[in-house]
Parts: structure tokens; C-alpha cells; sequence
């Protein structure tokens, strides 16, 4: 009967648009063909796939996301690797024991009970396979950056963006940036030319450090590094990856093409901690028309360093806050309120409205734009675009994946040493 | 009798405040070579390529085996080889014009002082300098200089190299319109070290392995990285504004490699909102480039010799050779009686690429005001006691170390 629902809605979509936004009447007509269950119901069921503090966030920025258009949403389903996590987000929204979902294949528990929509917020390792079945089983999806580790990965997501795109289904992706005001006034004056072509940039996410988490007496290795997911590359993709792609995806969004190459350096100079990431990346990439971007992001203590700064022939702009045209004034952008809730509030709306928003491509190349940072930094070669999208083979994800296996400490990454596959 | 002329002929030149004591025209240059290893006993050689009238006069090293294998080569004397720590001090008595100072940088403020007090034009290798203190003592030495019209031009030849020379020029002509940002980069493979050998003393094992030890070498991005460093204040005519940057120590980590870094990412800031974005690296096996690139509103350029912009152009003149076109340019200068004075600009060349290494050292952004002000003092027989020398740690940000700037 589920099934039978979502094929209708996929494949009625224009007949049923005309029907019941023309009508105009109240929130079942305005939600249109896209959410499956929404026939008679004005709520939106949405799943939880990751329980932890991101994922708890990321529901309740839904709720308000969806507050803010005139929808509402009602979490029906939370699965996380750990039991004890997904059971204290199914008390915290009285989901039933039945919808609270735990292991390696919790995902396939949320995705399969009922949902309309799927939040994810998994260590992003995981990220590529549980879009992968989400799409295949036809459901909307908020996920969290970055969507992949590797290459492989970032593939993955390319490719089922795309079978979404054929599904019309619903994908937006963390990069909350991209649904702020402020980024979006002042990036569409840079595109409208305010201050020239771009000639460089600088990006930057140079921080104190990240958390580490001991070891719980009882685990597994694989138990122990998917609870201290941060420090294992396998997981995580390591800084640049997991956080700095939100300066690289503005980077990307300013310059709109890809990056020809990635050149660099990084070390792991101060980390004690677990695992084997690095904690600084100075890396500079070079895109099509010339430009460089410098990118440089840390755990270090000292001075920090956040946000993106652009050089064009005719002026300056901080993104995030003003455009400057050369001689003239700081020219502000307006905020548009959280872009943690817009980018909730955005997806639901364009599923509404019959015009889904997919995102999946665009963060899938930020993605790869981080992963090549640190793969430059690693092997210490220059690593271009051609080789990480057509030519890589690296697959970081062990198969097969026993929760109760043993996974040695990874060794940490030689420049000149470690091979670049 | 030597002495007597010696002493005349610096009253004289005193008095005239310029050239040779026993250079004028086509008299001979003595010529006193302090450091002689590789780069030392280069620079001989291109003095000699340089200048018909150069006679290399007396040599000086740390150790005797160098000294005398300079010796034996450039068919010097006994009685003007010297040995030892001082041997500076030697070679400047020794009735030289023009001296060569081709040490471990760590000792160049030191040896430039003492030349220019002796009053003796100076060829000094780069970097001038490894600490705040040393370039604070360059600066003072270069100001001396010009009073006692003294030529000094340093061993950043670049300025010296007729495509980089020509390009520049260009730049500054407005070939790209305003410039806007530059990158540099110095990243090759890992360099020599010599093995410890029974019987050395510290101070002998860190003195023949110098550039591993910052006292001694500055690090890579001064020692070496400082080539592109100086392009960069050249194209930009400016200093910058300040450094913030990242570094480590991630594959050349043995003890035979002391507790310098293998690489370091750097933003400068210069004026007018200018960044210049710097990489450098020692890491065998990895892709490598040594060069720099410039861009502006109206195009980009390689300072070394080509501008694609609203110009576009390519150095097509001669090849040249550097490394000799520097002697023959200071040693013309002063024979034309308004000698070179390099002083000032490698001094502040070097306290960027020092800024450099301060900033990825200790994890805090460094002003050039700061840097100027800092008490860091590596300079032998002030910050730096040869006699104790502990094998430092790395330097880690948040650590209160040594290198505390």
C-alpha cells in the first residue's frame, strides 16, 4: 500500500500539481503530490538517521523549517549504530519502540517505516550508502555535510543526486551557508560582477580543537572508532573534509566551476588524541580561469581564523557579511534569519510547491574539493579534478564491516610516502 | 710593510669614503672568504668569473679542514687560512677589501658587523639572518654601511637575474594594472646531513648539520624559501603587514634532522587587502615547485620571465648567470664610486620569512611590528651560548618553549 502510494505520487506529480495547488485549499492541497503520506494529512513524517548532537539539532530545525512554511512535521522514526542513542531521541519524541531502530542497518529501519522525509547524521562514512537506499526508496532527504570521505564515495552520491533528480525527490545537504541571506545577496552581486572576476580567495576554518572520546569499557574497535568517529579518516574524511568544506562549498558557490588542482601541505603537529588525523591543511587550489584559493584550516591553539575572503579585478567581499567595489563602501547583506532552519523550511517548500531542490551534486563536489585538499596533503602530490572524479580508486569504507570486529589503529599519513590511489 | 699600506690605504679610502684601498681601476681586489663550504666555495668562484682583477686573498672556517681544503684550492696561504669560530676575525685583519660571508646564517650578524666595522665591502649570503635580533643587527650594520659608503649586496640573486630583473620592471610599469595577489612556493625533496661522528662535541655535530637547527639555519622557509619570499616584497614594494600560517614536522623526523620543520603553509598580508599565499617543503618523493606567480586586475605573470595580460611578454634576452652578475654588479658600483647597498632590503626580506616561520612556530598571526619588537635572540655569544647547546624540540603552538617570539 506504501509502495503503491510513493509510485503514484512519483508518476502523478504534474496532473495532481494542477488539481490541487489550483484549488488552493489549505495545507494537504498546498504539499501537492510530494509528500506520499500527506494525502489527508497535513504532516510531514520524518526519520532520524544518526541520534547524536547534530542529528538531534537537525530535527529540530526541521520542525521549525517547516513551521516557518506553513507545514508540520512529525518525527516517526530515530535509528542510530548505538542503542542507547536512538532510544533517548525516541523518548524525547515518543517514538514506539517498533520506529527506534539500532545497528549498522538502522538506517534501512528508518528509511522502510513510513517516512516522507529522512534527516541524516551519521559520521559522514556513512553517508553515500544511506542516501543511496533513501532514494532508492524514494524518500526526500536532509543530509548533513560533507556526504562522503573519498572519492568513491562522493560517486555514489553523483549518482544517486541524479536518480533523485529522476524521481523528483527532495535533497538538501548542511552546507547551511547556502541558505543564508547574507551569502546569497552578497554572491549574486559578486556574480553580477561588483567587483570584477575573481582572482583569488581565501577560505578559512582555524579552530582550537575538536572532541575526543575515550573508549567505553566493552567495545569493539569498530565500536570504539565509530563513538570517536572524528579522529578516523574512514569516518570522518578528516578537518578539511568534515568541516572546512562548508568555506570550500562557498568557494565553490563563488567561483561556480570546479577546481583544476589541489597543491599543499598538512601535518599532524599537536594531536595526542586517538586515530590518525591531521590537525592543519594549507592548501591551494587553482580553478579554471585562473584564480587560486588559498585554503587553510587547523586545530591548533593560537590564533584562530574562520570565514572566506575574495580578491576580484574590481573590488573585495567577505561573503558572509559585505561586497566592497574598489574605492567605494562595505556594501552589507541582510540575513534572512538561521540558515540551519531555512535550509529545512527551503526543501519542504520546494517539495510543496512541485520543484524540488537538489543539492546533491553541488555538496558532492565540495566534498571532492576537500577530499583532494587532504589527499594533496597526504601523498604530497598535486591531485587534480580529472584524477579524484575518473580515476581514483580510493574506497575507505571496510567491507565487510562487523560492529564487533577488531580494527587496528590506522597509521597516520607520510607526505612523499603514503601513495595517492 | 703590507700593514703600513693597509692601514694608509684604509685612511685613504676613509677619507675618500669610497672604493678599493688597493682597487682603483685596475688594481687588484683582495678578496676574504668566511664559510667554506659548497656555497662558499661557489661564490669564490663566481667572484673570480665576475672580476679580472680579483685575487682571493684569505680563507676562513670552523673547522680547519674546511679551511684548508679552501685553502689548498684557491692556492691561499697558511698564514692567511684560518680555523675556528673566530676565523672571521682573522680573515678581516688579514688586509682584505672585499669579504665573502658564506657561514650557517645564524653567525651572518654577527660577520656582517664586524666587516663593516673593519670597513670592508660585503658579498653576504642569504638568509642575513635567523632571529628578530640578528635582523635588528643587519639593519644597524646596513645603515653603517651606507655612512661609511661600504657596498653590500646579498646572495638573493634574483635581483640580480636579468628575466626577473626585466619582468619587474614591467610589473611596476603596470603590465597586470594593480596587483592583487601573489603565491610562492620553495617545495622540493629532503637535503644532505652528515652522520655524527665519534668525538664531536655538540656544538661540531650541529655546526656541520646546520641547517637543522634554527639557530644555525632559521629553517627552511628562511634558509631557502626566503628566494621567493624577497620576489614577493620586490614585486609588492612592501613588507607585509603580517604572517598566519601552519607547519610540521611529518616526515623527516629522525634526530640526525635536529628540530627543524619539513614544511610550512603561510598567508602574508601585505597592504592594500595584497595576500601572498606561501608554501614550502624538504619531503622526499612528493611533487615539487620552486617559483612564483603574480596576478593583477589587467593579468598575471611569472616574475621569472613571462606576462600574460593586457601585455603579454617573455624575457627574451641572453641567458645570464646570477650568481656572477651579483659580484660583477657591487663590484662595478663601487669602482664607479656609489656603491650597492642591499642591507636594508634582504634584512627585511628575512624578517618575513622569519614572520614566516614565527607564526607556524607558535600558532599566533605575527605583526611586523611585533616582529621587530620581539626579544627572540638567537644570536651565538648573546641568545645562544655555544658551549650549551641542548637538542631543541620541535617548536608546537601553545607550547612555552624556547620559541616563545
Amino acid at each position: 500500500m506504501q509502495r503503491q502510494k510513493e509510485k503514484r505520487a512519483a508518476s502523478n506529480l504534474t496532473r495532481r500539481d494542477v488539481l490541487r495547488t489550483t484549488a488552493g485549499v489549505g495545507l494537504m492541497a498546498a504539499l501537492g503530490t510530494n509528500f506520499a503520506h500527506a494525502q489527508g494529512s497535513d504532516v510531514i513524517k520524518v526519520g532520524l538517521i544518526g541520534c547524536g548532537g547534530r542529528g538531534g539539532g537537525a530535527l529540530g530545525d526541521c520542525i521549525k523549517g517547516a513551521e516557518k512554511v506553513g507545514a508540520k512535521v512529525e518525527v516517526w522514526a530515530v535509528g542510530d549504530f548505538f542503542a542507547e542513542k536512538a532510544q533517548n531521541r525516541a523518548k524525547q519524541y515518543k517514538i514506539p519502540p517498533e520506529r527506534c531502530f539500532s545497528g549498522l542497518d538502522s538506517y534501512k529501519g528508518v528509511i522502510d517505516s513510513g517516512v516522507d522525509l529522512v534527516c541524516m547524521a551519521t559520521p559522514p562514512g556513512f553517508r553515500p550508502y544511506h542516501f543511496a537506499y533513501a532514494i532508492e526508496k524514494g524518500k526526500h532527504v536532509f543530509f548533513e555535510k560533507p556526504v562522503a570521505v573519498d572519492p568513491h564515495g562522493v560517486r555514489m552520491v553523483i549518482e544517486a543526486g541524479e536518480l533523485a533528480k529522476q524521481k523528483k525527490l527532495g535533497v538538501v545537504a548542511g552546507t547551511q551557508r547556502r541558505h543564508q541571506g547574507e551569502f546569497i545577496e552578497n554572491i549574486q552581486r559578486i556574480h553580477d560582477g561588483m567587483i570584477g572576476d575573481i582572482v583569488h580567495m581565501s577560505v578559512y576554518w582555524c579552530g582550537g580543537g575538536i572532541w575526543s572520546r575515550p573508549r567505553q569499557p566493552g567495545m569493539s574497535d569498530v565500536e570504539y572508532q565509530i563513538h570517536n568517529w572524528y579522529h578516523y579518516v574512514w569516518l570522518c574524511g578528516d578537518q578539511i573534509v568534515e568541516q572546512h568544506v562548508h568555506n570550500l562549498d562557498v568557494a565553490q558557490w563563488v567561483m561556480r566551476a570546479n577546481p583544476i588542482s589541489a597543491y599543499g601541505v598538512g601535518s599532524r603537529h599537536v594531536r595526542t588524541t586517538a586515530g590518525h588525523i591531521y590537525d592543519n591543511f594549507t592548501i591551494e587550489y587553482e580553478y579554471p580561469n585562473g584564480a587560486r584559493v588559498l585554503s587553510m584550516c587547523r586545530h591548533w591553539p593560537g590564533d584562530g581564523a574562520g570565514g572566506e575572503f575574495v580578491v576580484g579585478t574590481k573590488g573585495t567581499a567577505r561573503p558572509g557579511e559585505w561586497v566592497m567595489p574598489r574605492g567605494g563602501q562595505r556594501i552589507a547583506g541582510k540575513s534572512t534569519g538561521s540558515g540551519y532552519v531555512n535550509e529545512h523550511a527551503d526543501l519542504i517548500k520546494s517539495i510543496r510547491d512541485g520543484k524540488p531542490l537538489n543539492e546533491a551534486r553541488q555538496v558532492a563536489e565540495s566534498t571532492m574539493v576537500a577530499i583532494m585538499g587532504r589527499l594533496a596533503a597526504y601523498t604530497g602530490k598535486r591531485v587534480t579534478w580529472d584524477f579524484v572524479m575518473n580515476k581514483s580508486k580510493l574506497k575507505l569504507m571496510p567491507e565487510p564491516l562487523d560492529p564487533k570486529g577488531s580494527l587496528p589503529e590506522p597509521p597516520v599519513a607520510i607526505p612523499g610516502k603514503e601513495p595517492l590511489i | 710593510m703590507k700593514r703600513e699600506t693597509k692601514i694608509a690605504g684604509a685612511a685613504v679610502m676613509a677619507a675618500l669614503g669610497s672604493n678599493f684601498a688597493h682597487a682603483q681601476g685596475t688594481e687588484r681586489l683582495k678578496v676574504g672568504l668566511i664559510g667554506c663550504g659548497g656555497r662558499g666555495n661557489g661564490a669564490v668562484n663566481d667572484v673570480l668569473a665576475a672580476d679580472k682583477g680579483v685575487e682571493i686573498w684569505a680563507v676562513g672556517d670552523a673547522f680547519e679542514d674546511k679551511a684548508k681544503a679552501s685553502a689548498d684550492k684557491f692556492k691561499v696561504p697558511a698564514s692567511r687560512c684560518f680555523a675556528g669560530l673566530d676565523a672571521y676575525k682573522g680573515v678581516l685583519e688579514s688586509g682584505v677589501d672585499y669579504v665573502i660571508l658564506a657561514t650557517p646564517p645564524g653567525f651572518r650578524p654577527v660577520h656582517l658587523k664586524a666587516a663593516v666595522e673593519a670597513g670592508k665591502h660585503v658579498f653576504m649570503e642569504k638568509p642575513v639572518a635567523v632571529c628578530p635580533t640578528g635582523v635588528r643587527m643587519v639593519l644597524a650594520a646596513a645603515e653603517q654601511a651606507q655612512k661609511k659608503n661600504l657596498g653590500i649586496v646579498a646572495g638573493t640573486q634574483r635581483r640580480h637575474q636579468a628575466s626577473y630583473v626585466e619582468t619587474i620592471k614591467r610589473l611596476h610599469e603596470g603590465a597586470i594594472g594593480e596587483i592583487l595577489t601573489m603565491s610562492v612556493y620553495w617545495c622540493q625533496g629532503g637535503m644532505w646531513h652528515v652522520p655524527r661522528k665519534e668525538g664531536w662535541s655538540d656544538l661540531d655535530w650541529q655546526l656541520r648539520n646546520w641547517q637543522y637547527f634554527t639557530w644555525l639555519g632559521g629553517d627552511h622557509i628562511v634558509e631557502q624559501h626566503i628566494h621567493n619570499i624577497d620576489v614577493a616584497c620586490w614585486v609588492l614594494q612592501a613588507t607585509p603587514i603580517s604572517a598566519y600560517g601552519s607547519g610540521g614536522r611529518q616526515a623527516r623526523t629522525g634526530p640526525e634532522f635536529g628540530h627543524i620543520f619539513d614544511h610550512f603553509g603561510v598567508e602574508f598580508e601585505f597592504p592594500n587587502d595584497v595576500r601572498v599565499k606561501s608554501l614550502c617543503r624538504q619531503i622526499d618523493g612528493c611533487d615539487n615547485v620552486i617559483g612564483e606567480y603574480v596576478a593583477g586586475t589587467e593579468g598575471r605573470a611569472n616574475p621569472g620571465g613571462s606576462i600574460d595580460g593586457k601585455v603579454k611578454w617573455r624575457y627574451e634576452g641572453p641567458p645570464t648567470n646570477p650568481y656572477v652578475q651579483e659580484h660583477a654588479d657591487l663590484i662595478k658600483s663601487i669602482r664607479d664610486g656609489k656603491p650597492l647597498n642591499e642591507g636594508r632590503q634582504v634584512a627585511e626580506s628575512t624578517m618575513a620569512a622569519i614572520m614566516g616561520r614565527m607564526t607556524c612556530y607558535t600558532g599566533k598571526r605575527i605583526s611586523w611590528d611585533a616582529a621587530m619588537k620581539s626579544k627572540l635572540d638567537l644570536v651565538p655569544g648573546s641568545g645562544i651560548d655555544v658551549n650549551k647547546l641542548p637538542v631543541w624540540e620541535e617548536a608546537k603552538p601553545g607550547k612555552e618553549t624556547f620559541w616563545k617570539a
